[in-house]
Parts: C-alpha cells; structure tokens; sequence
C-alpha cells in the first residue's frame, strides 16, 4: 500500500481543510437547533410550499421540521452535506489516475517496480479511503453535536448511522464516476466534467420529476432519489441507499480500470 | 547474459496517421552506452515509452533486460530518467527518494546520500522551489539511486551547466565501469559523443544509421573558415578543388570537409592564411549527411543490422 499511503500523504492538508469545512456545517446546522424547535410556525410555511420545492430539501410531512430527525435530515443531510461529500469524491476521484496521468506524474511512478494495476487499484482505495475518514468525522460531529444540544430525541441510532453511510456511499458513486472517467482518458477535466453534470444533473431530475405525478417513478433512476427517498433518522436505515451505489461504484471501478490497463498514456 | 538489455523487433507506432516510430530493429548490449540520437520529433520518446510500457506498440516488440518494460521485476533494474521529471511540487528531493526506495525495496542510505552529496542536492527542500538544473539533478539521483543494471536516459543533461555536465558524465562511466548498460537519447552529438560506444540515429520514426562514435566522426563534416590577408579570389577558392566544398564572403573562405582535414591544410598551405576557426561537426551535419543518400557512406548503411 506504498502508492496508497503516497496519495493519502499528498493530499493531507487539503483533507484537513475539507474536516474543517465538515465540522463547521455540522457544528453550524446542529447548533441552530435549539432555536428552531420551538417554532411551530415553520411546519405552516412548509405546507404551504409547493410539492416540488419539499422534496427538495427533503421534507417530509410524517417527520415534523422541528423535530430532530426532521431537522437534521433537511438542513444536514438532504442539501449542503451531501454536496459537499460529493463534491471532495468528485475532486479525488478525478485526481486519482486522470488528474495525475494529465499533469506528467504518472509515469515517472510507473517506471518503478510496480504494475498499473497496482497504482490503479491503490489510487483508488485511497481516495476511497479519504472519504470514509471524512464521513466518519461527519457522523461522530453529528452525533457528539446533537446528543450536546439535545438534538437526538427521536432519532434512531441505526438511521443515523444508516444516513451518514448512505451519504458516503453516495460520494463514492460520484467520486468512482470521475475516477472511471479519468482512468478512461487520462484527463482530469472530462472526469469532473462527467461527475459533475451527473451530480447536478440526478439532483435536479429526483427535484423536477418530483412536480410531475406521471414522472415521478422515474426518479428511480436518479441516486439522489435512493439517497434521499426515505428519512432514515425517523424511519430507519434504507439500506438499498447504501447497497445499490457501492456496487454501482464498484462497476465503475473496474470499467476504469480496465480500461486504464488497456491503452496508452497520454 | 544471452539476450540483449534492449532488443526491438520491427517495432512500430503509429498515432492516428502519423508513424512515430517505424519497424526499428534495434539490439542494445550489456556493458555499452548505446547513443539514440536524433533531432526532436524523431521518435526517441515515443520509443523509450514503448520500452518501459507506458504505450503499446501497434506493431513489433520490444524486450528489456529479457523481459517486459511492464514486470515489475524487470522495472527494479531499470534507471529512467526522463526528459523531463515530474514530480508534486510539495514533495522534496527526500520524499521522492523515500517514495521510489519503497517501491523498489529500498535504497542504499549511503550510496543516496554520496549521490545528494556529489550533486550538492539538499534533500529538505520541495522540488517545485528547485532551479531547472536542480530539478533535473534530482532526476539523475532518483535514476541511479537502486544501482541499476539498465539506464535509460532521456535527454540527461539537457538544462545542466558544463560542470555538471561534467560531473554527469563521470557518474555515467562509473556506473559503466561497473557494468551498467546505459541506453542515452539525446538530440545533442557532444553529449553522446562523449559517452556512447554505438550510436543509432533516428529521423522521423526511422533508423537511418547505426555504427559506432568513431565512424560516425570520421563520416561528420567539419567547417573550416579561414581568415586571410586581402579578400579571397577565385584563385583561392580553387586550391582546394576537389578537396572540399569552398565558398568565399570577404577575406574569408568558409570550407566543409568530408573525411580527413588533412588535404585541405596542405592546400591551405599556398595561402596567406591569418586565422583558422573550426567548427565542432555539429549534429545538423551528421544528419545532413545521412539525409542525402549520395553522401551516405557505404560502410554504414547497416539498417536493418541483422543479428
């Protein structure tokens, strides 16, 4: 795991202000909540929303917004949380063979003692890797956050765990799409291009499709939609929101990979 | 031993329409510096990346060391050193050795830091603040740090002063010395010729010559100018008929001479002659040489050499 712990190594202080980043929206959002809990009038102004809007920050009319599980579903797991996993997959995922292919650095590495396969399949479990550790700062925040401002009542503790899976698996779909992309061509722009026009693209269409009832199965195509379809704070861990993006992602991998294996570098 | 460090076998690559690199037969000895010269787009590059695997030939193979460029096995006695190092900005000379002595199975701590030593690297400091020749000193060290048995170099001391030039080329006949094979790209004849036993020379993906330094020198054309005392006439000029080509601007006469410059000093003898320059036969004249079939000597005609 020499390349592996390389890449972790290299990109150390750009995740160390990624951690920051994640502290501060869950110490952000978690700490408001003792000010909107008591503010009925909030669920009014809900209801009165169009449907489409809802379902786009994630509400649901079971789970009050100024319950907990409401709460931290809407403001911490269903808009900025999710982008900003999504977005640090994106970023490293492309990095990991197109990002580094493109900038010159890839081959003097692979004159050494070592295949492409092996840098392929390191690169990748390091960014994998990075991410985890990143989700798991974001669920232990959460988790310290809420149980301190008392924030946990009615939230179970598997759906939370479920959720921040969820999340990650989520990131990891988008960061394997760009690492696909990038081990297919080399390049870091088509990689993040890629990723990036599915991850704005699959969140518009879960909130569009939403609007229109005759559409509105298609959302199933969309991860946004397996991700977000169900609150798993209040009603407990979905796990095909966690199954079905890793084998996806892991689909993706071996395409990019293979392909990577196949051609020439650029 | 039986089999070449490097051998080709009609290796060919091609990029869409262009041909990079055309049917190439070549067979690199153990314990020679073998020259690969030739002006830039001729294909050196495109071959060595054939060579370590970075790309694949469309036609034709390449052996290293009797293997693959893409074993592992055979990669940990291969040195390569490429035209031009890449490395993360942020990572020291020290990390970069660290990094490429776990991969390799690790480096000799004393022959690094002779290594850092000899080219006055400081491995503390981040290569992206390195000077172009510190960088690419960097890159010597890293090519030779695991003692390898093979060195592919391309374009060595492209960017380094005449010192360390120098001090390049002593390592190299060291390392040779002790049995090292060295495989030198270069575009640049001095550099090769200083080290390289046989020199292939490539022009447009093709082989248009491989003989030894000697013979390729004996082959160079050298440019002569001779500073006389009034300006040149056409009596001058026709002194050296049939010696060497003459042409004359002012009170010089500027000669290109094939072969031995002996002829000519005799001629240039009846001459009131002030000054001699000469000119190093450049690169450009070898190439020249063997771009015009009528000028190609027929004792190097060996492409294709059979073996």
């Amino acid at each position: 795991m020499i390349v592996a712990a390389r890449m972790v190594r290299d990109r150390r202080r750009s995740t160390g202000w990624w951690t920051l980043g994640v502290l501060a929206l869950v110490a952000f959002t978690v700490a408001l909540y003792p000010s909107v809990k008591d503010q009925g009038e909030i669920e009014d102004l809900m209801r009165n929303l169009p449907d489409a809007f809802r379902a786009m920050i994630g509400y649901d009319a079971a789970v009050p917004l100024t319950s907990p599980a409401g709460y931290l579903h809407a403001r911490l797991f269903s808009t900025v949380g999710p982008l900003l996993f999504v977005v640090f997959g994106i970023g490293i995922g492309a990095q990991a063979i197109g990002g580094i292919e493109e900038s010159g650095r890839l081959e003097p590495m692979l004159a050494n003692p070592v295949t492409r396969g092996r840098v392929a399949v390191e690169r990748y479990l390091a960014g994998v890797a990075l991410l985890a550790g990143l989700v798991v700062v974001f669920a232990v925040a959460t988790f310290a956050l809420a149980a301190a401002v008392d924030a946990l009542a009615g939230v179970r503790t598997g759906g939370l765990l479920g959720a921040c899976a969820a999340v990650g698996a989520l990131a990891v779909l988008h960061l394997s799409l760009a690492y696909a992309v990038g081990a297919g061509t080399g390049r870091r722009g088509p990689a993040v291009g890629v990723a990036a026009a599915v991850a704005i693209g699959g969140y518009l269409v879960y909130s569009l499709l939403s609007l229109v009832e005759v559409l509105a199965p298609l959302r199933f195509l969309t991860p946004w939609y397996w991700y977000l379809q169900r609150n798993m704070l209040a009603h407990g861990v979905a796990v095909a929101a966690i199954v079905v993006p890793l084998v996806l992602s892991a689909l993706l991998f071996a395409v990019g990979c293979s392909l990577f294996l196949r051609r020439d570098l650029r | 031993m039986s089999a070449p460090a490097v051998r080709t076998e009609g290796l060919t690559k091609r990029f869409g329409a262009l041909t990079a690199v055309d049917a190439l037969d070549l067979a690199v000895e153990h314990g020679e510096v073998f020259g690969y010269l030739g002006p830039n787009g001729a294909g050196k590059t495109t071959t060595i990346r054939m060579l370590l695997d970075f790309i694949r030939p469309s036609a034709g193979r390449a052996t290293v060391l009797g293997g693959s460029g893409a074993d592992p096995q055979v990669r940990r006695r291969i040195g390569y050193l490429p035209a031009d190092l890449d490395v993360d900005p942020r990572w020291t000379a020290g990390d970069l050795l660290d990094f490429y002595g776990a991969l390799r199975g690790g480096h000799d701590a004393t022959w690094e830091r002779t290594l850092l030593d000899r080219f006055e690297l400081d491995p503390t400091r981040p290569v992206g603040e390195l000077s172009t020749g510190n960088r690419r000193k960097v890159g010597i060290v890293q090519a030779v740090a695991h003692r390898p048995p093979l060195l592919i170099l391309d374009e060595p001391t492209s960017g380094l002063d005449p010192l360390l030039q120098h001090e390049f080329q002593l390592l190299v006949r060291e390392l040779v010395g002790d049995g090292t094979t060295v495989f030198l790209s270069s575009h640049v004849l001095p550099e090769v010729e200083a080290l390289a036993d046989r020199v292939a020379i490539l022009r447009s993906g093709r082989l248009v010559a491989l003989s030894t330094v000697d013979e390729l020198r004996r082959s160079a054309r050298t440019r002569i100018d001779l500073r006389l005392n009034a300006p040149a006439t056409a009596v001058d000029l026709a002194v050296f008929d049939g010696i060497a080509e003459a042409s004359a601007a002012d009170a010089s006469v500027h000669l290109l001479v094939e072969g031995s410059v002996d002829p000519v000093l005799k001629a240039a003898a009846r001459l009131t002659v002030q000054a001699i320059t000469t000119h190093e036969a450049d690169l450009e004249d070898v190439f020249l040489t063997y771009y015009q079939p009528a000028n190609r000597p027929a004792n190097q005609s060996m492409r294709g050499e059979q073996r």
